[in-house]
Order: C-alpha cells, then structure tokens, then sequence
C-alpha cells in the first residue's frame, strides 16, 4: 500500500462494531509491541505451562544453561516452563506426529531441516516478535528471512545458526611452505603435498548433514547455484557444476582417503583431534573437541574464512537453527514472549555455547563479539555473517529443497563421480533428481 | 373352521405361517438358549479383543496408509486430494527406490541365511547339558533385549574408519595393514562392506531370537522318538532332518514369518549406521519411505515407498501360512 493513501471504508462511514473491533485490535497489537519492546511479560501469561521442544545441543553445557535460563524466566512470569530435548535428527517425526495429534509442545525447534514452508498453515505468525527485534538490533541479516518468510510472515523465529570455517594445521602448512587455505585451490595444494606426509584432508562424502552443507558451500564458491532466487526451480545443471565436480573429485583423489564415505557429523572432529588431518571443513565443535582431547594438535590448529572458489567468491553454507510455535498452542502468548526474550538473550546462548551459536542480527556483529571477539583464532568467524548462506542458494529453503537435502542428493551425486561413474552420468542422475522431485512438488 | 382350515383358504395360510413362524422362533430361541450356541458365543466374545485389537491397530493404519499413498497428502496439510496411482508412478520413475528395493530383499534374504544357521547351531549347543546352561540361555538373549539405539551406536563405534577395534584386532592378527594402508576396511564406506556391516548388526541383534524359538522347539520333540531314530541308526543330520524338522515346522515357519517381516521392516539399523549411505548403497525401503515421508514431508509418496513391502511380503506370507495349514490335517 503505498503511503498517505487513505484506508477506503465501504461506505465512507464507520461502524459502532467495526470501530470497536478495529479499536480494540490496535490497542491489543501496540500493547503487545510495547511490551515486546519493553521485555515486560503480561499478566494473562501468569499461571500458565510452556513446554519446548527442542535438540540436544553439541555442546551439553548450553543446554543446561538453556534449561536454567528458561525455568527462571518462567518463575520470573509466573509460568511453568517444561524442556524436552531429543536427538535433531527426530525432529521431523514428532513434529508430524504433534501435528496430527493437535497437541504436544507449544514451541517446537527445527535444525538444519527447517520445515515452516511444510507447516505453515498451522504455525503462528511470528512477525511482530520478529520485526521488533530487527528494529531493536539493526535488522536481520539476509539470509535469515529465507528460512522462514512464507507469503511475507515470518512463521519462524531464527535464533541461531552453526558456521564451519577451514580449520587447518599451521605447524604443517609452516613445515611445508604451504600458503593458508584462503582459495579453494590452495586448500587442494596443501591435502596434496600433505597427504603423503600422512595428513590428508577430508569432508564427509556420505549421507550426513555435513556431506550436505560443506560441499554445497564449495559448489556456491565455484559460482554454482542450486535453485532460482525465487526457489521456483532448480538451476544445478551448469558449467560451474562441472568444473565444480572435476574439482571435487581431484581434491578427493589428491587429497582424501576412502574413509570420507563413511563418515558421520563427528568424524571430521575426531580426525582433527587425532592429529591425522591437515585441515578440515566443520563447525567449531571439531576446534573444541580438539582443545579438549588434544592440546598440542589444538596449539598449532588455526581457522581460516570459507575459501574462495571463484576469485573473491565465497559463499558459506550454515546448518540454521529456528523455533516454532503451533496454532493449536494454547499458550501463545507465553510462547512469544518467551522467544522475544530469548533473542534479546541471544549473545548469552552464545558465551554459553563457546561461541558455536551465531546471532541473526546485525548488532550482535559489533566487535569484539563476545567468546569469538576475544580468541585470536576465533576473531575470524566475525566476518561470517556478510558470505553465509542457507540451502537452495540464491534462494529459499523451499519444500523441494528440503527433500534434495533430506535424501542426500547433492552429496550423493559427487560420490558417484568420486567413485568412477563418469560426469555426465552423474549429472544426469543427479539433475534428473532435482528435477523429479521439484515437479513432485509443483503437482503437489 | 375345520372346512376352512381343509379348503386352504387365507386364514389356514396365515395359520400355517404363524405356525411355521411360532416353531421357528421356538426353534431359534430354543438354538439361542442351547448350549453349544452359548459355548459359540463366548467363544466370540473371547475372540472379539483379538479382533479389535488387529482391526484398530493393523487395519485401520493399513487402510489409512492405503488412502495417504493415493492422495497428496503432506505432512503440514490436513487436506489432502485424491491423485490416483501418481505416488506409485513417481517411486518408479526414481532410481533409487530400485536401488533400496534390491537392498530390502538382499538384506533380508542373506540376514535370514544367517540368522536360520546361527539360530539352529545356538539351540543346539544350548539343547546340550552343561553347568551354568540357565545363566548362558539368558546371557544369548541380551543382544535382543538393549535397546537398539545403544546397541547400533556401539557398533557404529566398532565400524568407526580411523578408531574401528575390529580393524585394530585384525591388524594385531596380521590379517590386515596399519591404519591407512590400502587394505585396511573402512566398513560402513565401502558399499559391499557397508550392507555387510548392517546384515551382520541384524544378524547379531535377532539371532538370538530364533534361536529361542528353535529351542522351545527342539524342546517339545519327544526323546522317545528320537531314541527310536538313534535304535534305527539314523545319522544326527537324518534325525534332524527327517525327524525334529517335520515336527517342528509350524514353530519354524511362524518364526520365520515373523523374522521376515520384523527384518524387511527395520529402519533403525540402517538410519542409524548409514542413513542409507555411501551413495544409496545400504539404502532400504523403510529407510528411503522416513526421508520421503516424515523427514521431507511427502506423506503421500511416503506412504506408496512403503506399501511397496506388502506385494513382498504377501505372497510369502500366503505361502507359509498356506503351508502351515496343510501340516495341520
């Protein structure tokens, strides 16, 4: 609507019950928005239960801080607060078996798998809890509105997302005269000449969550693109793909070992805490696991930007992490105030997590950020925010692309060509896939 | 009266009528209040939980899923369309359904091979009297009563590429190199090794199983029959073959069954081993149905993945049941 344009009334007159309902909904709307703002929860909300449910953090102590911050909040409001946590991966069954039973928790957390384009219709919009805090904290940045717009509401609210830097051996780079891994192609160089020494490299080239992202990430630096800005359809089939795959199956025949095929979302950790890798591509949790089980590995490992692909192209897939409440939630409100309160709290999730939880919103990028501001090694992940992106790059995360992510198909399509099927065999499974199930979608 | 009642009029038709009705209704009730219907009827309530129980909770889910895989249902919306035969059609277009379907049936068909010997050779050795047989007839059972979470983690750990303790203690034996020499397996990454892994975590988590089953049948065979094949000069193999098989055979072929059907349908060893990786290599039906339908939301496509398992598993069960019936008589 454009601005100064007068609201048409039916009959150029007001109602008694019209005004009443408009009256009254205003004051409802700016008296929610005033105490969103002014973090005082409303009285209605006392008495009642909230009940979350939510992953179980990679690192635990965030969730017993988790559990405590929110049980004094609700004594604080005078409402019974209830965590649940459960594995992430059992995320998506129980929030389809709470759906179709019309109860269960009021809030519900998706990670990685961000299913509120699939649920929408039954979520609350979050929108003003979301536009207030955008306000409040310098606005979200830009890939954050993707994983949970659908029609111009927000019907998630992101809390924070998982980044994975390069983390790399400096004693072994220095040994070698090898530059840091700031181009893709140099991190290639280093697993060459390193893995005869007996440190090779490795990313996960099976079906976990990390197949998923870190070779997308390589794929979107190379100038790849899955999918429309619009996410309407796919766009894998490409130049950029191809010099993407014979890329990728150099740095896995140069640099890589078999064991990238049977990796889970820990091995990387545990490879870099033994000493063998040179470099991996993971979250921070591989640096901490590191710090924890290995000081000497831990001294001499630095982490590094997401790599450049293409010249000044660097684009960094990050696991999203959003809440979510139901419609059939009796206790919405408590439910809002409660994820308000949480984002302004969000830089205290992060201290708590080691500084594994990124913020959404632009001020919280002020440096020094606290955990990461104050680490030399870790200052770097201050700049992450500017190149990080969520799946189907340039675009939404969409139904279809939650199916493509959740049956492995892009991963599985570089093992293919790792593997010795040739490259066009392997595109055309692969694009052939996308294109299958975003038609599914289309029909559907 | 009597002349109407002898020319057949309508009064001796209706008379007869009510007659024949009156004996019937005597007969009926007479039937209703006898014993046998009143033994039948009980029979029926007895039977009638049993009913319930498989209409409501194998029926009804049946139907249900039946309806989801001919509409378009998703997983966020209550409403779903009628589509036809569209899911069964998209699952065949995919290549990797053919792939999870031939691991269903090679998963199933060589973890029963297994499971069938170990099974036999287990009760065998338990069927033999030795000190502490009660503590070791409990202690074969553990593998089946964990949960099989913690069980599958801890072989995800023997399986592990860089820290795999099988590995270590084949390397220690000299059957294989050192960590990171070409012959060292990286099980759950090489597709052969990887279905293997998952056959052999199947095979060690039910075995057990039918071992017991095996057992309570050995167990019922009478000794006196056996002793007449031993007094005939039978061999162990021709005893087993020709004298505890038939006997036992409707205890073999439930367990069977069920072994089957518990096998076929298994998602939790494969998801949490593989997920159905390297490349679809360990991917099974149930696996590839919970991505489609709950994780990715497709209930409709989910739901046609899985009923996939029931021409499978039909005609086997047609059989063996048809089987069982015929030792009955």
């Amino acid at each position: 609507m454009s601005e100064g344009q007068p609201i048409q009334t039916d009959k150029g007159s007001v109602s008694r019950r019209r005004f009443l309902k408009v009256a009254g909904g205003g004051v409802a709307g700016s008296s929610l928005l005033t105490m969103l703002e002014a973090r005082q929860a409303p009285a209605q909300i006392k008495g009642t239960t909230l009940r979350i449910l939510q992953w179980s953090h990679f690192i635990p102590a965030y969730d017993a801080w988790y559990d405590k911050f929110a049980r004094e909040w609700g004594e604080k409001n005078g409402v019974k607060v209830r965590v649940d946590h459960i594995p992430h991966l059992d995320i998506p069954a129980r929030m389809a078996a709470e759906f179709a039973a019309g109860a269960g928790h009021d809030i519900i957390y998706n990670g990685s798998s961000i299913l509120t384009r699939l649920y929408y219709k039954n979520l609350v919009d979050l929108s003003d809890v979301a536009d207030a805090a955008g306000k409040k904290y310098g606005g979200w940045i830009s890939p954050a509105r993707s994983l949970v717009e659908v029609e111009g509401r927000w019907y998630g609210l992101p809390i924070f997302y998982i980044l994975a830097p390069m983390l790399y051996r400096k004693d072994l780079f220095d040994q070698s005269n090898l530059k840091y891994p700031d181009t893709w192609e140099l991190a290639r160089v280093a697993a060459r000449t390193l893995k005869p020494k007996g440190h090779p490299t490795g990313i996960a080239l099976s079906q976990c969550a990390d197949a998923n992202l870190f070779w997308r990430s390589m794929f979107f630096s190379h100038g790849g693109t899955e999918a429309e800005p619009s996410g309407a359809s796919p766009t894998l089939d490409s130049k950029e793909l191809r010099e993407f795959l014979r890329f990728a199956k150099a740095l896995f025949e140069e640099g890589m070992t078999p064991e990238v095929f049977s990796w889970d979302d820990a091995s990387d950790n545990r490879y870099l805490a033994s000493g063998v890798a040179c470099w991996v591509h993971d979250a921070i949790s591989a640096y901490r696991t590191t710090e924890d089980t290995n000081p000497p590995v831990f001294q001499n490992t630095f982490l590094a930007l997401e790599p450049q692909g293409l010249p000044g192209k660097r684009v960094s897939v990050a696991a999203p992490n959003v809440w979510m409440v139901w419609k059939f939630s009796k206790n919405q409100q408590a439910a809002k105030e409660w994820l308000a309160y949480l984002i302004d709290n969000d830089l205290e999730g992060m201290v708590q997590s080691r500084g594994y939880n990124m913020p959404y919103l632009n001020d919280r990028y002020k440096k020094p950020m606290p955990v990461i501001g104050t680490d030399p090694k870790l200052q770097i992940l201050q700049d992450f925010p500017k190149i990080v992106a969520f799946y189907g790059y340039p675009g939404p995360s969409t139904t279809p692309i939650q199916e493509i992510v959740n049956t492995f198909i892009f991963p599985d399509m570089i093992t293919r060509f790792c593997r010795g099927q040739s490259m066009e065999d392997s595109i055309k499974w692969g694009v052939g896939e996308y294109r299958r199930i975003y038609a599914k979608h289309k029909g559907a | 009266m009597t002349v109407r009642s002898s020319s057949g009029g309508p009064d001796a038709t209706s008379a007869r009528v009510a007659a024949i009705s009156v004996a019937s209704r005597a007969r009926s009730s007479g039937w209703l209040r006898s014993q046998s219907s009143r033994r039948l009827g009980f029979g029926y309530l007895l039977l009638a939980p049993a009913v319930l129980y498989v209409l409501l909770l194998v029926g009804v889910p049946f139907l249900f899923s039946l309806y989801l895989s001919l509409s378009d249902a998703n997983v966020g919306d209550p409403v779903a369309s009628f589509v036809g035969l569209e899911n069964f059609r998209a699952a065949l277009q995919s290549d990797v359904f053919y792939t999870s379907l031939r691991n269903s049936v090679v998963f199933t068909l060589v973890a029963a091979v297994f499971k069938g010997l170990l099974g036999t050779t287990l009760a065998f050795l338990l069927l033999q009297p030795f000190w502490g047989r009660k503590l070791v007839r409990g202690l074969v059972v553990i593998p089946f009563t964990l949960p099989i979470s913690i069980s599958v983690l801890s072989w995800k750990w023997m399986y592990d590429s860089q820290f795999s303790v099988i590995n270590w203690f084949l390397s220690r034996m000299g059957l294989i190199g050192t960590y990171g020499s070409p012959d060292w397996p990286v099980w759950l990454g090489q597709p052969g090794w990887a279905i293997a892994a998952c056959i052999i975590v199947n095979v060690w988590r039910t075995f057990p199983f039918s071992a017991i089953v095996l057992l309570a049948g050995f167990t019922s065979v009478p000794n006196e029959i056996l002793d007449a094949a031993r007094v005939d000069g039978t061999s162990f193999m021709q005893r087993f073959r020709h004298v505890v098989v038939p006997m036992i055979a409707p205890i073999l072929l439930i367990g069977f069954l069920f072994d089957t059907v518990f096998t076929l349908s298994d998602l939790s060893i494969v998801y949490l081993l593989t997920q159905g990786g390297p490349a679809n290599a360990t991917k099974i039906l149930p696996v590839l149905a919970y991505q489609v339908g709950i994780q990715s939301g497709a209930l409709g496509r989910g739901a046609a993945i899985s009923l996939f398992l029931f021409p499978l598993l039909l005609p086997l069960m047609i059989l063996l049941l048809r089987n069982l019936k015929r030792r009955e008589y």
